[in-house]
């Protein structure tokens, strides 16, 4: 069990840009490798995290708004949102350490 | 037969899994040390050769994915590719790079697709 949770076109404006916490927003799609690697380390980091960010999903191949409003181009792209804004990006497979500085600079 | 959900075509598959052995061969580069990320590209350019009649790229989110086809710079091997042996999806990956392995020989591990 994936402890992001999905979201999709219809529910982004309520889960990502509504919400009081900031959020992490991994954009992928099926078949795309290094989105594999990255999604362990995007689990981890929400239960690290839990309570002061929320982490969700989106599947580009599915939910074309979304990922055509933020202009997503090479995937796995990570994009945190804080209070209804995008603030940070990190594009492709990085390590957790990575991950957990970026999002450090947001809480 | 259908392989499963989501999944490419038998024919189109063992066609990419050719082309990405003999295309590692040729660039001296190397499939991933994770044999998982492999075989998931190799499946996203075999669903993409079905429906688009090109190995578009899996690893980017396309407004248009016909228009892409067209354009062909996205389609497998990709301009990056080609010119300076980048491959962001981690198919072929230079020697030097940390998440490359040992093989030029794809792995048959089955992959699912899932939410």
């Amino acid at each position: 069990m994936s402890a992001a949770f999905p979201v999709t076109d219809s529910t982004f404006q309520q889960e990502v840009l509504n919400s009081e916490i900031p959020v992490l927003v991994d954009f992928w799609a099926p078949w795309c490798g290094p989105c594999r690697m990255v999604a362990p380390v995007v689990d981890e980091i929400a239960e690290q995290y839990s309570g002061r960010i929320k982490v969700v999903k989106l599947n580009t191949d599915d939910n074309h708004q979304v990922a055509s409003t933020y202009e997503i181009q090479s995937i796995p792209t990570l994009m945190i949102f804080k209070s209804g804004a995008k603030v940070d990006k990190i594009v492709g497979a990085v390590p957790k350490a990575t991950l957990a500085t970026t999002l450090e600079k947001h809480l | 037969m259908s392989r499963g959900e989501n999944k490419a075509s038998q024919e189109s598959l063992e066609a990419m899994i050719h082309f990405s052995e003999q295309y590692a061969r040729k660039s001296e580069t190397y499939f991933c040390v994770d044999p998982v990320v492999t075989a998931a590209v190799v499946e996203g350019l075999a669903k993409h050769k079905d429906e688009l009649g090109s190995p578009l790229c899996p690893c980017r989110y396309y407004a248009d994915k016909e228009a892409e086809v067209k354009v062909a710079y996205w389609n497998c091997p990709c301009v990056p590719m080609r010119e300076r042996k980048e491959c962001h999806c981690l198919l072929f990956l230079t020697p030097d790079n940390s998440f490359a392995g040992t093989q030029q020989v794809f792995e048959r591990v089955e992959v699912s697709y899932h939410d």
